[in-house]
């Protein structure tokens, strides 16, 4: 029996995670024009500082994402006998956990200026001899960086749910985030044009509370991950259905007296241990366990590393 | 989606096209300002601004408080003072304005908003007829007047530095002038820069609307309008 896989998707889903590589760099392109697009225009306000942090922020998964897909395909070897597939989960955490803290910062420094009732101020601008004020250009900036975020977003949570890749599933989230935030510091400019000091920093506030919450949301599904949780899935809407299926499948073979079956998600696959109990006229067993295997893995792709062994009865 | 996109841009655009009103104070300075009394923070800083012992202060920058002043029929009161009391009173809208030389990079971000800067001048080291000043001056001497912090970029030149109380024109070695003294001072071979700084007014932070006209106002001059104004402010004094 051969031990490893080489390859942990199939063709068409490896085909698809391609693509969604080069989605991320594209992500990161966008994001690294809108950072500096913003950092031009950043004035006093609040709202647009925070949108510029998560602008910032939003350049975190994409990297995760990328970084992962470097190492998540190595060979396993005699110090990481399992792979590299953890490599995913760990991107996912590091990427949560900056989502998090940084939302609590926009949080916290909005509440701040508001108690100290801060005014933020905007000034005029001179561009191509043209004279006006720069709230127009910072909401300008901020409609223009919301159209990319909109659509790379929506492809992306597509493929993110065929590939069953959470991080890919966190990115798109982010960039929906990423222009919602857009929006809420373009009212808050246009609160600060009527003369409304703190419209800025409300603004501002709200942001930072949707940054807050997107990071808990990640941060307890990524910790949830490390802690072998069984397979949810990607949007965290249930329990994945294939370790039910899987298990019924099995129960279904007529030299299968009893099974039980526990998965766990590394990455994008899942793996984990198969007990059985064969009835008596099952034949002999190294054949059937190899058999049972390759069942299993046949079954799904996401089935990836099963380790099967056959007992005399199952008490659970 | 689209939808929140497109009333968005159409709140920019109505309020754009709606136009001259926008942006508003959060308070009411242009209100108060405009056919009442502007209260302008001056600090000495000659020749921006200068502030005598009798009657009312002098410089470029009072002359261009004047002509705003005039902009707006409103009539101008002086309060000098040293810049941290003039700017906390700022802060709470007790002064309009704040003028006195102040510099792009002045630290008082978190008292007042700072305007655009309306105008860059240079640092530069000149030499009076006759005297060639070399690329490198390493080991020249070079006057400059003293207690000022060209004192130190030069130094930083490893030039020798002769600090004098005022550059006359008349040293026999290169001397450190800002840029609207060449013509005034007869000054030639002003190649060598060693500092520029960004002239800003202090505003009431917040006071969006007033931020613009005075704004405005300061993106309207020139460089050479505000040169002229220095150098009529030198010989006066």
């Amino acid at each position: 029996m051969k031990v490893y896989q080489r390859f942990e998707l199939p063709p068409d889903m490896a085909r698809l995670h391609a693509r969604a590589v080069r989605l991320e760099w594209w992500t990161i392109v966008f994001f690294l024009v809108a950072i500096g697009m913003l950092a031009a225009t950043l004035g006093q306000s609040q709202a647009m500082k925070a949108a510029w942090i998560e602008d910032m922020l939003g350049l975190v998964p994409p990297a995760a994402f990328l970084v992962a897909a470097r190492f998540r395909n190595r060979q396993p070897n005699s110090r990481f006998p399992y792979g590299y597939h953890r490599s995913v989960s760990i991107a996912f955490l590091t990427g949560s956990v900056a989502l998090l803290g940084l939302g609590g910062y926009v949080v916290y420094d909005s509440l701040v200026r508001l108690a100290l009732r801060e005014r933020p101020p905007i000034g005029m601008i001179e561009l191509f001899g043209q004279r006006f004020w720069l709230g127009w250009l910072m909401i300008a900036v901020l409609l223009a960086t919301m159209v990319p975020a909109i659509l790379l977003g929506r492809v992306k949570q597509r493929i993110a749910r065929d590939l069953h890749d959470k991080v890919l599933f966190a990115d798109a989230e982010m960039n929906r985030a990423d222009w919602l935030t857009a929006g809420a510091a373009v009212l808050g400019i246009l609160g600060i044009a009527a003369g409304l000091w703190w419209a800025d920093a409300v603004a501002a506030l709200i942001i930072g509370g949707d940054i807050v919450r997107d990071g808990v949301r990640t941060t307890r599904s990524a910790v949830s991950d490390l802690m072998d949780e069984t397979p949810y899935l990607v949007d965290g809407a249930g329990p994945h259905p294939l370790p039910g299926r899987l298990h019924a499948a099995i129960l279904d073979q007529d030299w299968v007296a009893d099974a039980w079956l526990r998965l766990r998600e590394e990455g994008h696959v899942f793996v984990g241990e198969l007990l059985f109990v064969p009835t008596p006229d099952a034949g002999p067993l190294p054949e059937r366990v190899e058999a049972l295997t390759r069942f299993a893995k046949d079954f799904d792709w996401r089935i990836h590393d099963l380790a099967v062994s056959p007992v005399t009865r199952i008490d659970t | 989606m689209t939808r929140v996109t497109g009333v968005l841009v159409a709140a920019v655009l109505m309020a754009g096209t709606a136009g001259c009103g926008l942006p508003k104070d959060a308070g009411t300075t242009l209100d108060d300002v405009r056919g009442g009394v502007l209260r302008v923070g001056v600090t000495e800083n000659p020749p921006w601004t200068d502030v005598p012992d009798e009657g009312p202060p002098t410089g470029a920058e009072i002359v261009l408080v004047q002509r705003l002043a005039e902009q707006l029929d409103t009539t101008v009161e002086w309060y000098p003072g040293p810049e941290s009391e003039l700017m906390a009173a700022v802060k709470d809208r007790v002064l309009d304005l704040v003028v006195g030389g102040l510099d792009a990079d002045a630290p008082w971000t978190d008292e007042a908003s700072l305007t655009s800067p309306f105008v860059t001048m240079k640092t530069l080291v000149a030499g009076p007829p006759g005297v060639a000043v070399p690329d490198d001056l390493a080991g020249v001497q070079v006057a400059v007047r003293a207690g000022t912090a060209d004192v130190a970029a030069l130094a930083a030149e490893d030039a020798t530095v002769v600090a004098v109380p005022e550059i006359t024109g008349r040293e026999t070695m290169p001397v450190v002038v800002g840029e609207w003294r060449l013509d005034e001072l007869d000054l030639g071979d002003a190649d060598h820069e060693i500092g520029s700084h960004d002239h800003v007014w202090a505003l009431p932070p917040g006071e969006n609307g007033w931020q613009a006209e005075v704004e405005r106002f300061l993106l309207a001059q020139s460089h050479t309008g505000v040169e002229d104004l220095l150098v009529a402010a030198e010989r006066a004094s």
